[in-house]
């Protein structure tokens, strides 16, 4: 297979055709998340008289009167929605998002790419661990199916799998912070560290504050895609040719890896690809159990207190984490799956 | 193999105990020692602008800092009232009154247009610059140019113009009489704060600047400074400055603990396991299951010592009915929904029996036992109301608090007292009856009938209720409201619990027709109503469709009402005995007419570890809130014992 023969003359119209695609997508998926907020029947300035009346704070009615209309002002929510839009899009153009509502004056963008690191950093890794671990595992639990440690993979598997992740991470957590007190109970790195990511100090108290969140997403994970794969392969070593290669002799090695492994990865290479795009929204709970100050918990509070602006900025990476991974996806197709060459 | 499979498993053991262990000499962060340094929870949640110390913008108190430590430690005001007794101190005979900043109390003229404030002397910023009638004055000045900040739209209409004739007496002009303008500087939860004019000057170019100013690293009024803190907004450092002497607290002694740690984001599960870890040492609050699996460690204390836990809120939860929406702006209607609940039901199905009830439109906490529940019990016994079949009906009950007493003791044992009168100051002194009968007499004489198993009103619509339920963060108060809705279901009022995020601007819009939640918080320790009603009175009654701008979104209207706070507006804050007897006029009159249903206070679940520190305040020393946010909550420091002193 050569570079020609994938990137011929049909790949370029298939190209074109999904990078079309893709920024329809993400423009609707913007508006959209544009128009909800704003569509629901309370906004942030009441949101925020609310707080400030139950939290014990005493206001004159005449002085909430004041307030109320200066913060429409200033949250730029006088105009019309569709003022309101095409500001939105001029600002995004520029990259700015505008200033947090809950967390004013500081940029949303600010608090986004603080929160993103830590993301990224456990669901990348813990993504790809899982995936590779559990479709190996998989594949030779498929083939190899008689085996004894193949069936106790199997039953640890279907085991976890039914566990809700954020259950699993409970039950971790008061495994091995409670009853076996050998991970931290508070925080993503050790108090009075500074966010040093070249620092292999600060890397190794991140490490352990947050090998539980990892072990709890790797475990739950590598279940899914063990028992996917196990699945795939099984229908695989039935076809005709991989039966055909086995009377011929081909070696178990490369039947496995090149004739049935390679054929079941499609689906998983897909699959990966949407938890890939999906991790920029985050593990709530996860990240609520264990205090990782990633993009889960700034949703999460970007919801319930009405933050327009993170609402949009969590909202858009995760819009465009989604799109370009499934679009990287289907560009790999090609690499993978001669029928897509052949359009 | 298997002796060595053993030997794993016990070095395993071993190790996750060493891990565990008590240590006064482990490091909280380099350099700062376990032994050496309180831990206490702020329960606000992770900060998502931590590098912000500006309490003075209205985002403060959102996803910015507020209570952690800034407003407990690091700042001051002029007055403090505590929520409960208070600590006897010098120069005032009042426990529960501090002059913070201010000499003295406020003094007004005759006509409440001037009020002159006398300040201490020899109270000292960190920088070791000198507290002023200077900083008070800035204060005012800046925020009255910011619409958006705290009090600032407060002080532009109510402060006409400011003189300070000396270093340490400030005068405040107001444009209307105001007997009550000092409250903006006495402490309840928090108040307005005092900035430091020399730093605001030096750093903003102009009062405007306010609303982006981050005031990092915060300049300290108070006993402590800040030390260090997380820049993702979880925990925040205090240090005890060694000139804390130069501050208000010292009117109470050194405050023990060199450090004070606050936590913040931490879930209910990890509070129970971080302090069973000696990791926390002051519990905000938790959930009732939580404090009941702490409280049975010996190390562990809470307010009551044991059942029913909770530290009872200057916070009164309440039914509270639209006064403004038939077939609630009918009195009969709102007296009949508060005969048809089994209140004993509502109090095991939310704090598991853990709960302080009030009848009254009062929350049942600090001083108020004294000004108001006790005065008032004759008044309660001899109320009557007329049902329709008995002029003279009699709703009030004291046998509640022993009730729910005998319903709790299988599960809590000895730890609910049999004492009648210690049981009814845990549990409150009384309720209203239930009594499906009145109350369906009460609905039949507001015209209702009953068809079947179910009421209907005057003009044949059925009679259902959507009640505006907590939501999922609070699942104590959750359960409360699902049980008001079943019980008023099982009388025959199909009701609907209704958890939205949108309940609470509908409410202040008067689109509902019950809301759970309270619309009244008293001073704790002080009578003065003034605190919670004055936007009651109908100069402020807002329609149905207008936003409410205060305390009375169920839209209650009274002449009676407007009489009473009519004169408090005019009534000395200082003589407490006038207070209270308008507080107590207030208080019949509510009883009378319902216009909400009083509940119970909002019973807080703080915990306390004794491990590294003890001496925490308690119903039998109730010295101050042990509520952890609570600007007040200064005072505990000043009463703490160090149990565990770092050897090394």
């Amino acid at each position: 297979m050569t570079f020609k023969h994938v990137f011929n003359k049909n790949f370029g119209k298939y190209l074109l055709g999904r990078v079309g695609q893709t920024i329809m997508v993400i423009i609707i998926g913007i508006t959209i998340t544009f128009i909800i907020p704003r569509l629901a029947p309370t906004n942030p300035v009441e949101l925020k008289i609310q707080q400030m009346m139950v939290s014990g704070a005493n206001i004159h009615p005449e002085a909430i009167k004041a307030f109320r209309e200066a913060m429409n002002d200033i949250y730029g929510l006088k105009g019309t929605l569709f003022e309101q839009y095409v500001n939105f899009w001029s600002r995004l153009s520029r990259g700015d998002l505008g200033p947090s509502i809950f967390s004013f004056p500081r940029p949303a963008t600010d608090i986004i790419m603080k929160a993103m690191p830590w993301t990224i950093g456990l669901l990348l890794s813990t993504s790809v661990i899982s995936w590779i671990f559990g479709n190996l595992l998989g594949g030779l639990a498929g083939y190899q199916s008689n085996r004894r440690w193949t069936k106790w993979a199997e039953l640890a598997a279907n085991s976890i799998r039914p566990i809700p992740y954020y259950i699993f991470a409970f039950i971790l957590l008061i495994l091995f912070c409670f009853v076996w007190p050998l991970f931290p109970t508070m925080g993503a790195y050790d108090p009075g560290m500074d966010e040093e990511w070249m620092n292999p100090v600060f890397l190794l108290s991140v490490l352990h504050h947050t090998f539980l969140p990892a072990l709890s997403l790797v475990l739950t994970g590598l279940g899914a895609w063990l028992l996917g794969m196990r699945a795939l392969v099984s229908n695989i070593i039935s076809e005709d040719y991989v039966q055909y290669a086995e009377v011929a002799g081909v070696k178990k090695k490369t039947i496995l890896y090149q004739y049935v492994m390679r054929n079941a990865m499609l689906p998983q290479i897909t699959g990966l690809g949407m938890s890939l795009g999906g991790i920029f929204s985050g593990a709530l709970i996860t990240e609520y159990v264990y205090g990782i100050p990633g993009m889960g918990q700034l949703s999460y509070r970007a919801i319930v207190g009405f933050d327009y602006s993170l609402i949009m900025g969590v909202s858009i990476f995760s819009i465009v984490g989604v799109s370009v991974a499934v679009l990287i996806v289907d560009l790999l197709y090609p690499i993978f799956d001669p029928r897509v060459r052949l359009n | 193999m298997k002796r060595s499979l053993w030997l794993i498993v016990a070095a395993f053991f071993a190790a996750s105990v060493a891990y565990a262990d008590i240590d006064p000499n482990k490091e909280v962060i380099p350099g700062v020692k376990r032994g050496d340094t309180i831990i206490v929870e702020d329960p606000t949640g992770a900060i998502t602008n931590p590098d912000s110390f500006n309490i003075w913008t209205c985002w403060a108190g959102g996803n910015g800092g507020w209570s952690h430590g800034l407003q407990q430690l690091g700042l001051d005001t002029l007055w403090l009232i505590d929520p409960d007794s208070g600590l006897p101190h010098k120069g005032e005979k009042d426990n529960t009154w501090h002059n913070s900043l201010a000499a003295d109390r406020p003094a007004y003229n005759k006509d409440f247009t001037v009020m002159t404030v006398k300040l201490k002397k020899g109270l000292y910023w960190s920088d070791n610059v000198e507290f002023t009638a200077a900083d008070v004055k800035y204060t005012v000045e800046t925020l009255a140019q910011n619409p958006t900040a705290l009090f600032g739209p407060q002080f532009k209409t109510d402060v006409k113009s400011m003189t300070t004739p000396d270093k340490y007496t400030i005068v405040f002009n107001l444009s209307a009489p105001n007997s009550r303008f000092h409250r903006n500087f006495t402490v309840r939860w928090n108040a307005c704060w005092i900035m430091p004019k020399h730093r605001f000057e030096k750093d903003l170019k102009s009062a405007t600047d306010l609303m982006t100013y981050n005031f990092n690293p915060p300049l300290s009024l108070g006993p402590y400074t800040l030390k260090d803190y997380d820049k993702n907004g979880r925990w925040y450092m205090w240090e005890r400055r060694a000139d804390w002497a130069k501050t208000s607290i010292n009117d109470f002694g050194k405050p023990v603990p060199t450090y004070v740690m606050y936590q913040l984001d931490l879930p209910n599960d990890k509070k129970v396991i971080a302090q069973t870890n000696h990791d926390l040492d002051m519990i905000h609050e938790v959930t009732p299951e939580g404090i009941i699996s702490l409280a049975k460690n010996k190390w562990e204390t809470n307010w009551f010592q044991g059942f029913p836990f909770g530290h009872p809120d200057p916070t009164l939860i309440a039914i509270l009915p639209n006064n403004a929406r038939a077939p609630f702006d009918n009195k009969d209607v709102r007296w009949a929904l508060a005969l048809s609940l089994d209140i004993t039901k509502v109090a095991l199905a939310s704090y598991k029996g853990a709960v302080t009830l009030s009848p009254l439109h009062y929350p049942p906490t600090g001083t108020s036992k004294k000004y108001y529940f006790d005065p008032m019990q004759g008044f309660l016994k001899d109320l009557s109301i007329d049902t329709g079949t008995n002029k003279a009906y009699k709703p009030y009950d004291t046998t509640i608090a022993a009730k729910i007493g005998d319903m709790v003791r299988p599960q809590f044992g000895d730890a609910v007292p049999k004492d009648a009168t210690r049981l009814a100051a845990m549990l409150g002194q009384g309720w209203w009856k239930y009594d499906p009968k009145a109350a369906s007499d009460l609905l039949i004489k507001a015209g209702m009938t009953k068809k079947g198993d179910q009421w209907y009103k005057k003009n044949g619509e059925q009679f259902k209720i959507t009640l505006f339920n907590w939501g999922t963060g609070n699942p104590t108060l959750q359960r409360l409201g699902t049980m008001v809705a079943e019980l008023w279901t099982a009388f025959g009022i199909e009701t609907t619990a209704l958890s939205a995020q949108d309940n609470g601007t509908r409410y202040g819009l008067g689109d509902f027709d019950v809301n759970m939640g309270w619309n009244i918080e008293s001073w704790g320790g002080n009578p003065d109503i003034s605190f919670f009603a004055d936007s009651m009175h109908s100069r402020f009654y807002t329609p149905v469709g207008e936003v409410h701008n205060g305390r009375n979104q169920v839209r209650y209207k009274s002449a009676e009402l407007d009489n009473i706070l009519d004169k408090v507006n005019v009534s000395d804050f200082n003589d407490v005995g006038k207070s209270a007897a308008l507080g107590l006029e207030f208080l019949k009159l509510t009883a009378k007419d319902m216009p909400t249903i009083p509940l119970m206070s909002y019973n807080v679940m703080s915990s306390q570890d004794n491990t590294y520190w003890t001496g925490y305040p308690n119903f039998d020393k109730p010295y101050a809130n042990p509520v952890t946010n609570w600007a007040n909550s200064r005072y505990i420091f000043t009463q703490l014992k160090q149990m565990l002193p770092p050897t090394k």
